[in-house]
């Protein structure tokens, strides 16, 4: 399926759920997406990971609720298999999609301009060597003996130094290349678009409406 | 009023991947903080407690890069970051980013994107404060709590929002201010 389709379904879907209280379209949506995802090859352990966690904080979402709160058995169910829902769709969404062909599918098929489209896969290709730099901005400070922790602002600020230098560089480095922004491109991957992604997406939609304002438990 | 460019684009990207690195130690402790307060039926505290550091990523860049929006796509794309770097919320991850970051960024636009001082902070601290409780009201049924058991949860998540998308962004700023290393803060 297109991934910029696929996004706007599961996010639609995210939104949608968290204003209706209808448990057994919940219900409906875990099995789905636990089959999609088998038929995936999503990997066991992952699976594994994404129940207990879910299963973990509903568990105790609903154990407060009940403390703390005035909340009907209904609803509890609701919130209960609304937490699964959120992550077995998250699931199904980031293990059948590549971050590259999502980007190229955002900037061909939803029109976001090239040049935020660029920009970010630009930045993200830098992930480990931001990883790898926290780690050395901490070294740094630990030969000093300063413990760097989460609310210091030194680490933030010699972060930030960072980012400024490499966005610098990056963009430096992208126009010396050719890049224009908002100039014409040509694509040498394009990623499809097709009528049956629109019916699939369009079809199952309706299909979920018609579930939650029917009267469905 | 600025508008984007790559560099800004770049800038803002690297800043959220920072951002979600140094924040993805915090998963763990959310997880024995949400174990501990569990039993007594306390688990929403805390996430209230730790909800400040989450949504700092917007306050920070809607403070230092001053495009409209920028708050938001910090936010935002700090949750992408979170979603792919292996968090199990997936896509409801992205509303919540969007929800937050447009919370902070209701700040900066009361303030017209003209005035960056205390008094930006602690209003976009408070409308981050409130869209997202609204939002939680919602998603995670909290309007079914007592009332006393809301406001203290309100007034924990407001605190943690302060201490991390104020405080700790003005302490942030400051040593940037010194530095001279950004034009438009001084």
């Amino acid at each position: 399926m297109n991934p910029s389709l696929k996004l706007a379904w599961v996010v639609l879907l995210a939104l949608e759920l968290s204003f209706t209280q209808v448990w057994t379209v919940n219900l409906v949506l875990i099995v789905i997406s636990l089959i999609l995802m088998l038929a995936c090859h999503v990997p066991l352990k992952r699976l594994l990971w994404l129940t207990g966690v879910p299963l973990f904080f509903a568990s105790a979402l609903v154990w407060s609720l009940t403390l703390q709160g005035s909340a009907s058995h209904h609803f509890l169910i609701v919130i209960f298999t609304r937490m699964f829902v959120y992550v077995y769709l998250g699931g199904l969404f980031t293990q059948t999609t590549d971050p590259l062909i999502l980007t190229r599918s955002l900037e061909q098929n939803a029109h976001l301009p090239s040049k935020f489209a660029y920009g970010f896969l630009a930045a993200f290709n830098l992930m480990p060597k931001i990883q790898a730099e926290v780690a050395s901005i901490k070294a740094a400070a630990l030969m000093r003996g300063q413990v760097l922790h989460v609310w210091s602002p030194q680490l933030y600020f010699k972060a930030i130094l960072t980012a400024m230098h490499w966005s610098d560089q990056l963009s430096l480095a992208m126009t010396s290349h050719g890049f224009v922004e908002g100039a014409p491109r040509t694509q040498a991957e394009v990623i499809p678009l097709r009528r049956r992604d629109w019916w699939l997406t369009a079809g199952s939609l309706i299909i979920i409406q018609v579930g939650l304002f029917t009267g469905l438990p | 009023m600025k508008a984007w460019h790559l560099r800004d684009i770049i800038l803002v990207t690297i800043l959220a991947i920072f951002m979600g690195v140094i924040f993805f130690v915090i998963g763990p402790v959310y997880t024995v903080l949400s174990a501990a307060l569990a039993p007594a039926g306390l688990q929403p505290l805390a996430n209230e407690i730790l909800l400040g550091i989450w949504v700092m990523a917007g306050p920070l860049a809607g403070y230092i890069i001053r495009i409209p929006g920028a708050a938001t796509l910090g936010e935002l794309l700090g949750a992408v970051v979170e979603m792919f770097l292996g968090g199990v919320w997936g896509a409801s991850t992205l509303i919540s980013g969007v929800v937050q970051g447009f919370g902070s960024e209701l700040g900066f636009i009361l303030t017209g994107y003209k005035r960056y001082n205390w008094l930006t902070l602690v209003i976009s601290a408070l409308t981050t404060t409130i869209v997202t409780f609204t939002w939680s009201l919602f998603r995670a049924g909290y309007a079914s709590y007592h009332l006393g058991f809301l406001a203290m949860l309100f007034t924990v998540r407001f605190i943690s929002v302060f201490l991390f998308g104020g405080v700790l962004t003005k302490l942030i700023t400051n040593l940037l201010a010194r530095a001279h290393v950004v034009k438009n803060i001084r």
